[in-house]
């Protein structure tokens, strides 16, 4: 084999990688610092003017605020929900763990698209299925406003992300715990550890990487989530429920200001790759940092 | 084995090269929006084309209406984009003004084609002194009221803001007796802010409130007239209860099913809104009226002026075909074509005039209710900033003050102020 064919062989990923990754990130990052029109193209340096004008405007200081809670509180709920069901999977009751295991892993395979559209209709005040069960459970008042309730919208879209989320976690989980150590349970029960205590003291710490690990990717692939706010809220009712990625397009798309848009875009990334790093560093030490 | 692969690649490309290349013309024409029905006749149209035109292959695409503006940019600021479209006919001033799209007043046939059309709904298609699209279909945003409730009640149609008020406060009903309302008077779109900006001009338009003075310098939306159009919704769901509570997420759909299962009394539509709801719930009725006016001008009832949208073919600026994009401009909107929205009930009205005058537009549901709106009916102003003032600016504003976040006159001086300063940087 020649010195060279490695290389060769290499090229079209390559060249693939540079077109789809490296070119768009190079020009959105020369965006940021330019004045650009979707009309007019690129007509000179800002410097960081659009950098300013994205942290000067109130809405990304909301938006920011939003994500963060949808992405932190959001992840750290469903893996909460995950591990409960992770837990109950793990009992090793025969068959129905097989059935039930599918079951729950439906909502991660639904298209978050299509996810979202089916929340929206759930949740519709006057015709969805969860206003109807809570108002012939008396809990709320027939017709309580949701989705266009500033107040309530970004907590629905949040329910949204943890059922489809939660999966994820209750199978990454589930893999924590068979690969715990029966030894140490068998060592508890002797010393007589209750229930409780061996989960406290044997279940929880051996679940502590990958609970990090999963902690780190959720924000992540939260913080980034476009399509579940999109579909249900759009970012509204007058924007109570705006996050990051969709305050991208609409600098860019709505109000067509390419500039802040990709300044926005930057902002985003920085704050993205930092949680990366985080999580390569866990991944690489084989636990927390 | 290097040979018989060496000797399959080399067959396959001679192959290849044999097939002769076509010297068909392909126009790309996109298709934004519209129901099923107007779909399949655009297809047949675009067929028939190409049976006319054996040299020229027409590829249709349809797209998202929602999304129409993000699309086109995208693809025009990168050069690309389809060869025919069809827009709202105000995008004639923000595309028209950056080029985007070819003025069709300078095909040398233009001034016989011109003839087609009602002259003031084609000049809605102009831009300063450039003709940027034929237009497509025509609408007048009116009151579609829910027959049923209203027969129920016994009341008829509004025409003045007290009565409408009334007529929303009498149609908000408790009908399971579980002490929550379930049936409202008026349900607004806010969950698309184009759309409620499109719902709530009319009311501003027909008390005589301007948006832009007439030299496109000014904001004037927030006039007193404005303030207390604003006010009237804004009392409407504050005091009065009248409106759907959770307006702020609705989009065409929650309307529709609203209306259909008779939750909703009143919307403020377009014609497609029959059709609509035809098409969900088949025999349901409406009474469709013109919206109504503030009290002490009910004399211009029948004048005063709704908000005209309308539907427009252009041609893409930088087609390569452009005698041809114009060859299938005039036969998508020719005045045989024009005759569909008479004869299928597509969801606008017709533009033309030998369609509306024809013996069939007689049978054609509120048609002369829509002619006569029309008549007076006014664009939003031709300036290139007006899209983006309508959505980014009029809309969260006034739906902070419908809500009761903002005085309607605080949300409309506000809002004047930050749409004037898009206007002054146009400048």
């Amino acid at each position: 084999m020649k010195k060279s064919t490695p290389y060769l062989l290499l090229l079209p990923a390559l060249l693939f990688t540079v077109f789809v990754l490296v070119y768009p990130l190079v020009q959105n990052l020369i965006n940021s610092f330019s004045d650009v029109s979707m009309i007019t193209g690129r007509s000179g340096w800002t410097g960081l003017k659009n950098y300013e004008h994205v942290f000067e405007d109130t809405l990304f200081w909301r938006s920011f605020r939003n994500t963060s809670v949808y992405a932190v509180v959001g992840t750290g709920v469903a893996l909460v929900v995950g591990l409960a069901f992770a837990l109950l999977l793990n009992l090793k009751l025969g068959k129905i763990n097989t059935v039930m295991g599918c079951l729950y892993t439906i909502p991660w395979i639904i298209s978050p698209v299509v996810a979202g559209f089916a929340w929206k209709w759930l949740l519709n005040d006057q015709f969805g299925v969860v206003n109807y069960w809570l108002a012939s459970a008396g809990i709320v008042k027939h017709g309580t406003t949701w989705l266009g309730n500033p107040g309530t919208a970004l907590i629905c879209v949040m329910l949204a992300r943890i059922w489809q989320f939660y999966p994820f976690a209750m199978v990454m989980f589930l893999a924590g715990l068979q690969s715990i150590p029966q030894e140490q349970y068998e060592a508890a029960a002797v010393d007589g550890a209750t229930m409780v205590r061996r989960f406290f003291y044997i279940t929880l710490p051996n679940l502590k990487t990958v609970s990090s690990v999963m902690l780190v990717l959720g924000v992540i692939w939260s913080f980034n989530d476009f399509n579940m706010v999109f579909v249900m809220t759009r970012g509204g009712p007058m924007n109570s429920s705006m996050v990051l990625p969709v305050l991208v397009r609409e600098f860019s798309f709505v109000q067509f200001d390419l500039g802040k848009g990709s300044a926005l875009s930057v902002v985003i990334f920085a704050l993205l790759t930092t949680l990366s790093y985080l999580y390569l560093k866990m991944i690489s030490r084989g636990e927390p940092t | 084995m290097k040979r018989p692969i060496l000797m399959a690649f080399l067959l396959s490309i001679s192959l290849l090269s044999c097939g002769k290349k076509s010297d068909d013309i392909v126009l790309q024409d996109w298709n934004f929006g519209g129901r099923p029905k107007l779909i399949e006749f655009l297809r047949q149209r675009v067929y028939s084309f190409e049976k006319l035109h054996p040299g020229i292959k027409v590829i249709q695409s349809d797209k998202s209406w929602n999304m129409i503006r993000e699309i086109l940019y995208a693809d025009f600021s990168a050069g690309a984009g389809p060869d025919v479209m069809n827009t709202h006919s105000n995008f004639a001033a923000e595309f028209g003004e950056a080029g985007f799209y070819y003025p069709v007043n300078k095909f040398p046939d233009f001034e016989q084609v011109k003839q087609w059309y009602i002259p003031h709904l084609l000049e809605s298609t102009r831009y300063k002194d450039n003709y940027y699209g034929l237009p497509s279909s025509a609408i007048a945003f009116v009151l579609c009221c829910n027959k049923e409730l209203f027969d129920k009640e016994g009341i008829a149609p509004p025409k003045t803001w007290s009565q409408f008020r009334e007529a929303a406060k009498r149609l908000t009903k408790d009908t399971d007796g579980d002490g929550v309302p379930d049936q409202f008077g008026l349900v607004l779109m806010g969950g698309d802010k184009g759309g409620f900006a499109y719902r709530m001009i009319p009311l501003f338009f027909k008390a005589g409130v301007n948006v832009m003075s007439d030299d496109l310098k000014k904001i004037e939306f927030n006039s007193p007239m404005g303030v207390a159009a604003l006010k009237l919704i804004a009392d409407m769901y504050q005091v009065d209860h009248s409106i759907t509570p959770g307006f702020l997420a609705y989009t065409h759909s929650e309307i529709n099913d609203l209306f259909c299962s008779n939750k909703a009394a009143m919307s403020i539509e377009g014609p497609w809104f029959r059709g609509m709801v035809g098409d969900k719930s088949p025999g349901k009725d409406m009474y469709v009226v013109s919206v109504p006016v503030p009290d002490n001008m009910i004399a211009q009832y029948d004048t005063a002026p709704t908000l005209q949208d309308m539907v427009m073919y252009s041609i893409n600026a930088r087609s390569k075909h452009l005698k041809e994009a114009w060859e299938l401009l005039k036969h998508l909107r020719n005045e045989e074509a024009d005759m569909f929205w008479i004869t299928q009930d597509l969801g606008a009205t017709a533009t033309t005039k030998s369609a509306l005058n024809s013996r069939e537009a007689q049978s054609v549901n509120d048609l002369q209710l829509y002619i006569n709106e029309l008549n007076h009916a006014r664009p939003w102003p031709p300036h290139p900033q007006m899209i983006a003032i309508a959505s980014n600016i009029f809309t969260p504003y006034c739906q902070r003050a419908v809500v009761g976040e903002l005085s309607p006159k605080a949300a409309l001086d506000q809002a004047a102020r930050e749409a004037q300063e898009l206007v002054d940087a146009k400048k």
